[in-house]
């Protein structure tokens, strides 16, 4: 009994690990750019590809691939940002939503007409062993993830608070028109923070390449889920993206394990969430 | 522009007739789809613009299709199930309006998306026997699936759409619509029921929105809650009316007939994927032509006129 | 007493932007409100039109308690606003923006009666010959007299207007004075906030005198002028205006 609780624990933090990583870029992107990035999924689902096609291709150990992947992702979301993104900075908030929404479903649809539909996974030795802690047993690939999940996210801390750069970022989260006036390229910013936050997402992808696999459908329930997350945190709060992602993997996997027949609800669990977050904060501000 | 309307009229009407040798009757199917595809996108329309996003097309579709069938199936008459359709989707909407309007653009379009993921997960959930699972239900067809005659009611279920976007933008609805959309504060300064207003734009749009899937299910005889819930449908939807020209009634119109026939094009060399297409084009709109294709008629409209 | 506000007061955060204010309005008067930047006035209009609601206080219209009406309903008992800040509905013509007055304001109209009042309204404003134009085409004059037509054409009972005058040159805020001088002929109560101390000579029947949330000084504008108050709040500061 106890065991089976905290076999359900320590999934729940892994999974926890790769929400808290896409969720991060997508909450960096809302607090500094002001945009929802619909495509935020997609730029995961990149990610997957691109480790894929590097280990079948190449060899190349997946968990290695995220530095490639995250290359990848961060060059191609900076053609993105010039091209388009930076043209709707200045619209209603809803074209952006629109324009990246658009965005996703032209990426996600090229992969299913490039790579088809089929899910892909890959093979790799440490996907079949698993470490033993008394009760609970974790793979080690899981458990590699959580490890490159939680570095990743105190580098970027790092980065944000302990850096000149990070600094720039936060004074143009915090104030885009005083940050120009001293003298920031606050277009530079923006284009850097995008790309960062792409990068984070295609890192995540390469993770859940490893655990589950790759598929063009995949970004879309993700980016769902970082959208309850980034939205239980509150809008660009990035320290509280990573309790709620705890929170939210924790519930998730909970009504898995305890619940008959659980699969299909723990997704509703999520959507659950970010309604009556949503709606409980607008009736309290009303 | 004052042509268009019954010029289009009479060639809908007509579809049917053309011969079309051994097209025809894949010509009279298109031309439904884009019926349907036309339903959906001027329904979610109307409520656009009250600037409101919803993401949640699909959920009203997908309930108005339920309600049919699984009302169908237990022997209820076919029209008193098809009626069901628009009444399930209309309530469910204002229950979901009354705890979601108060959200803010952002806000109100991920709440409608969840909700509309939540309704999805619901249905595959529920007991077998009543929805049928992930794989769904296979749903009784009106007037006996006679194709033509399902052409025509599909075009009077659209012609009812278009009615109730004419009469909004007729009536005094028009004013109160767009001043909420481009000011919330200063249209409740100046008497507007903005919640209220809201509300009613939401349950007529979902009550629309739900009379043309119960009409689409009658048409394709099945449910399934990945299809008939799906992103997919919104997705169709709103990229329909951006294309064809927000807030108008001939905009998703327009947009539909061009979209849908265009997919129906490329479904013939791609299996999948082709719904890359509304997501080129959703881009491409907002970047460079945000009235949409109507926009374009407007303009040369005004130029000729020499107006401002 | 058309119009009363008791012991009002707001706080944002710590700050008490209205303390304990009382003031009234009497039927088909002109009263300003008048103090240095901060002082409050901004507030008192949208404690008075609903925008938020008062921390204290209540406010009465026509016997009518108020206090914690929403904006829709006040305006539909009769007090209409024109904001500091202009806010045109911007792909709405002239002509529509003031629809949307006639259509919902304190008379609910027909589209029919509705025209024929945006039309009466356009004519009294000087705004019959931009009433095509997109609101968001026009100048910043034009844009405050859009602001205040559309609160005009709302048949308000009580029109409040937030420095309508702000910005524009001598002779079109001689026009808007000509303007509000009408409307008061039809038996509108105004209460204006104004920066323009001409402004506030030539309109006012009485002035209120505010300095950090509270009424310092009341009366007709030579009194409040030569107040020690009020001279003392005035000094230092900038917002003199042109007296």
């Amino acid at each position: 009994m106890m065991d089976l609780f905290l076999q359900t624990l320590a999934n729940a933090l892994i999974q926890s690990g790769t929400y808290a990583l896409a969720s991060s870029g997508l909450a960096l992107a809302v607090g500094v750019l002001h945009i929802v990035n619909f495509a935020h999924g997609e730029f995961l689902m990149v990610g997957a590809f691109v480790a894929y096609w590097l280990s079948v291709l190449a060899g190349i150990d997946p968990i290695v691939s995220l530095v490639p992947a995250g290359a990848v992702m961060f060059a191609a979301s900076g053609v993105i940002y010039q091209a388009s993104i930076r043209r709707v900075l200045l619209a209603p908030e809803l074209n952006a939503l629109l324009l990246t929404f658009g965005i996703g479903i032209t990426l996600q649809n090229l992969a299913v007409l490039v790579f088809g539909a089929t899910p892909r996974v890959v093979h790799t030795a440490y996907q079949l062993t698993a470490v033993t802690l008394g009760p609970v047993s974790v793979g080690v690939a899981p458990l590699i993830t959580l490890i490159v999940s939680v570095a990743l996210l105190a580098g970027m801390y790092a980065v944000l608070y302990r850096t000149g750069v990070g600094k720039s970022i936060r004074a143009v989260a915090q104030n885009r028109t005083g940050a120009h006036l001293v003298g920031l390229d606050v277009d530079r910013i923006y284009l850097l923070t995008f790309g960062i936050a792409s990068a984070l997402a295609a890192i995540a992808g390469a993770m859940v390449l490893v655990r589950i696999g790759a598929s063009p459908h995949m970004g879309f329930g993700f980016v769902l889920k970082a959208f309850a997350i980034i939205v239980m945190a509150g809008l660009g709060n990035l320290t509280g993206v990573l309790w709620a992602s705890l929170v939210l993997a924790t519930a998730e996997a909970f009504v898995r394990t305890y619940v008959p027949g659980g699969g299909g609800a723990a997704e509703a669990v999520f959507f659950l969430l970010i309604f009556f977050t949503l709606v409980w904060r607008s009736w309290r501000t009303a | 522009m004052r042509w268009a309307g019954p010029a289009a009229l009479v060639v809908a009407l007509l579809v049917p007739l053309v011969p079309a040798g051994g097209y025809q009757q894949y010509v009279v199917q298109v031309a439904t789809f884009v019926l349907i595809n036309a339903g959906v996108a001027l329904a979610w329309d109307i409520q656009a613009r009250t600037g409101q996003l919803s993401l949640a097309p699909a959920a009203f579709f997908g309930l108005g299709a339920y309600a049919y069938t699984i009302a169908a199936l237990r022997g209820v008459p076919l029209p008193v199930a098809f009626l069901l359709g628009p009444l399930v989707a209309g309530a469910v909407s204002l229950g979901l309006g009354v705890v979601t309007l108060r959200l803010q653009g952002l806000y109100f379009a991920i709440a409608t998306l969840a909700f509309a993921e939540v309704v999805k997960v619901i249905f595959k959930e529920l007991p077998l026997d009543l929805t049928g699972g992930a794989v769904g239900l296979t749903a009784p067809p009106l007037l006996g699936g006679h194709q033509t005659g399902l052409y025509y009611l599909g075009l009077c279920v659209l012609l009812l759409v278009v009615a109730a976007s004419l009469a909004v933008r007729h009536s005094r609805l028009h004013y109160a619509f767009t001043a909420i959309r481009q000011g919330e504060l200063t249209a409740r300064v100046l008497g507007v029921r903005v919640v209220r207003t809201k509300l009613l734009a939401f349950v007529l749009s979902a009550s629309l929105t739900g009379l043309v899937g119960a009409y689409a299910t009658s048409r394709l005889f099945f449910v399934i809650p990945e299809d008939t819930f799906g992103i997919g449908l919104s997705v169709t939807a709103l990229a329909t009316a951006i294309f064809g020209g927000v807030y108008t009634t001939a905009g998703p119109v327009l947009g539909a007939i061009i979209l849908r026939s265009l997919e129906e094009g490329l479904r013939m060399v791609l299996r999948e994927g082709y719904l890359a297409v509304y997501g080129v084009i959703l881009m491409l709109v907002i970047l460079y032509l945000p009235g949409g294709l109507v926009s374009l008629w407007n303009r040369r409209a005004r130029d000729a006129a020499g107006g401002d | 007493m058309l119009l009363a506000a008791t012991d009002l007061s707001k706080r944002f955060g710590g700050v008490a932007a209205v303390r304990r204010l009382d003031f009234h309005l009497d039927p088909g008067e002109i009263l300003a409100i008048i103090g240095p930047n901060g002082a409050g006035k901004t507030t008192v209009l949208n404690l008075l039109s609903g925008v938020f609601p008062a921390d204290e206080g209540r406010i009465v219209l026509d016997g009518t308690d108020i206090t914690r009406l929403p904006a829709e309903d006040r305006c539909h008992l009769g007090l209409g606003r024109a904001f500091q800040v202009v806010q045109p509905f911007p792909e709405m013509t002239v002509r529509d923006n003031l629809m949307v007055g006639a259509l919902f304001g304190a008379r609910q109209r027909s589209l029919a009666e509705a025209r024929k009042r945006t039309e009466e309204v356009l004519a009294l404003t000087g705004l019959s010959g931009r009433a095509a134009m997109p609101a968001r085409d026009l100048t910043l004059a034009g844009e405050k007299r859009v602001e205040m037509a559309r609160a005009i054409a709302t048949s308000p009972r009580v029109l409040l207007l937030d420095e309508v005058m702000a910005g524009l040159l001598p002779q079109e805020a001689d026009e808007m004075l000509a303007v509000v001088r009408a409307v008061r002929e039809t038996g509108v109560a105004v209460l204006f906030i104004e920066h323009v101390m001409r402004v506030v000579r030539d309109l006012a029947d009485r002035v209120v005198v505010m300095d950090f949330g509270e009424k310092i000084a009341e009366g007709s504008y030579r009194d409040v002028t030569g107040h020690p108050k009020v001279i003392e709040a005035y000094l230092g500061t900038e917002e003199t205006g042109g007296a």
